[in-house]
């Protein structure tokens, strides 16, 4: 049976095909950047913005667990440690998808820049480190949204901790300690984000992450992202992300 | 004879868009399920034990409005927080459980919103199996007021408020894809109850 939505989404699919392959149109971009804790990604992202602005590009930034709606609500079910694997799982997910209809699909429609300090490869590393089912996860983030490129930020466990332990104690989660059951949470973050790590070095594989060496300085990993970028950007849309396109217009689609 | 005491702890489901019906019939499903043996009923599991919604009702406009996919992936959040703290260790320890509303009426909603019933079957496989399934039905649901439940409050937030056309209409769709659940479900000679609850 179809209903008025199936026929809403067949609709916004065609518009987003025909939009995708309109060469006179400006695209967004959307670019991620991912790794572990005290990868040093953030410093990373900040200098890739201020130069992409002093290029001329309109840039849009979203951070991970960071939608006004979703926020308030992990927030404080982590302040009070109550959320089992599953709970976090979704509620991050949920968290994700609303800034995908939100934020990032509305940017990329204008033609502007999104930068995503965390995408969805960090729910899956983090939810299969907790021992969640791979397959499971993923499909919670459907239909998927495939950014123009990831960089991944590869760093030791050794090296993540102590730039993290250094200035600061690793809360309950970041800790891994809801799965770990280790008291101590510089030992319980060693031996969790030696799992996240184990789980972005797989996800690096199968989806083709730009892998940038997170242990070189500062300059040489900037200088590297720049190079990077300007011979990546070039590259056509995905065609899986005609069906995020298409749920997003239908959503949407009075104010299209 | 087998001693009611002795009863198999059960998990029941009961779904519907009418809140109000769904509790009466939760209530009705669990006195039926071990009558004479109230030390064997676990009681009902209800919506948004976790306070989930309670808080996203409260958010500020500005936030944004979430969609039909958002409100499902904080149903199953809940859902799953219910399975751990209600649901599980009651069954653990013996007593029947009636889970009103449980899957049946987020995966109704889901699909009157335009969702793909994999993605949907995905999202709630860690819930387990129901040993029966109750359904509530109304002729008309937004001719009921069907208000307070998941389903008036995922159409509500999805359709443009509680008064809008798009609102009623999906109302009405989950009303419909739930009465479809319902007959294709005996048809398939699932498990049903032998006599109507309300």
């Amino acid at each position: 049976m179809r209903s008025p939505a199936s026929a809403a989404l067949r609709r916004a699919r065609r518009l987003a095909r025909k939009r995708f392959t309109d060469p006179a149109r400006k695209r967004g971009l959307l670019v991620a950047f991912e790794g572990p804790d005290g990868s040093g990604k953030t410093t990373q992202r900040k200098l890739f913005k201020t130069w992409l602005k002093s290029e001329g590009y309109d840039v849009v930034t979203t951070k991970w667990n960071s939608s006004d709606l979703i926020k308030p609500i992990i927030k404080s079910r982590k302040a009070v440690r109550a959320l089992s694997p599953e709970e976090f799982s979704l509620l991050h997910g949920a968290d994700f998808r609303h800034r995908v209809e939100q934020v990032i699909l509305p940017a990329l429609w204008e033609g502007k820049l999104v930068i995503a300090d965390r995408f969805l490869f960090t729910g899956l590393a983090r939810d299969v480190a907790r021992g969640l089912d791979l397959d499971w996860v993923l499909k919670l983030y459907q239909p998927l949204l495939w950014p123009d490129l990831v960089f991944y930020f590869a760093v030791s466990p050794v090296t993540s901790g102590k730039r993290v332990t250094a200035t600061r104690m690793p809360s309950f989660y970041e800790a891994g300690q809801d799965i770990t059951d280790v008291d101590d949470p510089v030992e319980s973050y060693q031996r969790f984000i030696t799992r996240v790590i184990r789980e972005y070095e797989s996800l690096a594989l199968i989806f083709n992450f730009i892998t940038v060496d997170a242990e070189q300085s500062i300059g040489e990993q900037h200088r590297l992202i720049r190079a990077l970028f300007l011979e990546g950007q070039q590259r056509p849309w995905s065609k899986w992300n005609v069906d995020a396109v298409a749920e997003w217009l239908a959503l949407d689609g009075a104010r299209r | 004879m087998r001693r009611a005491d002795t009863a198999k702890p059960r998990l029941i489901a009961v779904d519907g868009v009418e809140a109000s019906a769904v509790l009466a019939a939760a209530k009705a499903a669990l006195a039926a399920s071990t009558p004479g043996a109230p030390a064997a009923r676990g009681g009902i599991s209800r919506w948004d034990a976790s306070g989930i919604f309670q808080d996203l009702a409260v958010a500020d406009d500005e936030a944004g409005v979430p969609s039909a996919r958002t409100l499902l992936l904080l149903y199953a959040a809940d859902l799953a927080f219910r399975l751990r703290w209600q649901i599980r260790p009651a069954l653990a320890e013996g007593r029947t459980v009636v889970v009103a509303p449980y899957v049946d009426t987020a995966v109704a909603f889901g699909r009157a919103a335009g969702l793909q019933a994999a993605w949907l079957t995905n999202l709630f496989s860690f819930a387990p199996r129901a040993a029966e399934r109750h359904f509530v039905h109304v002729r008309e649901a937004h001719a009921t007021g069907a208000k307070g439940g998941f389903a008036a409050f995922a159409c509500d937030r999805t359709g443009g408020g509680a008064d809008s056309r798009n609102s009623r209409r999906l109302l009405e769709e989950t009303a419909a894809r739930l009465r479809r659940a319902d007959k294709g479900r005996t048809l398939r000679g699932g498990r049903s109850s032998p006599k109507p609850l309300l």
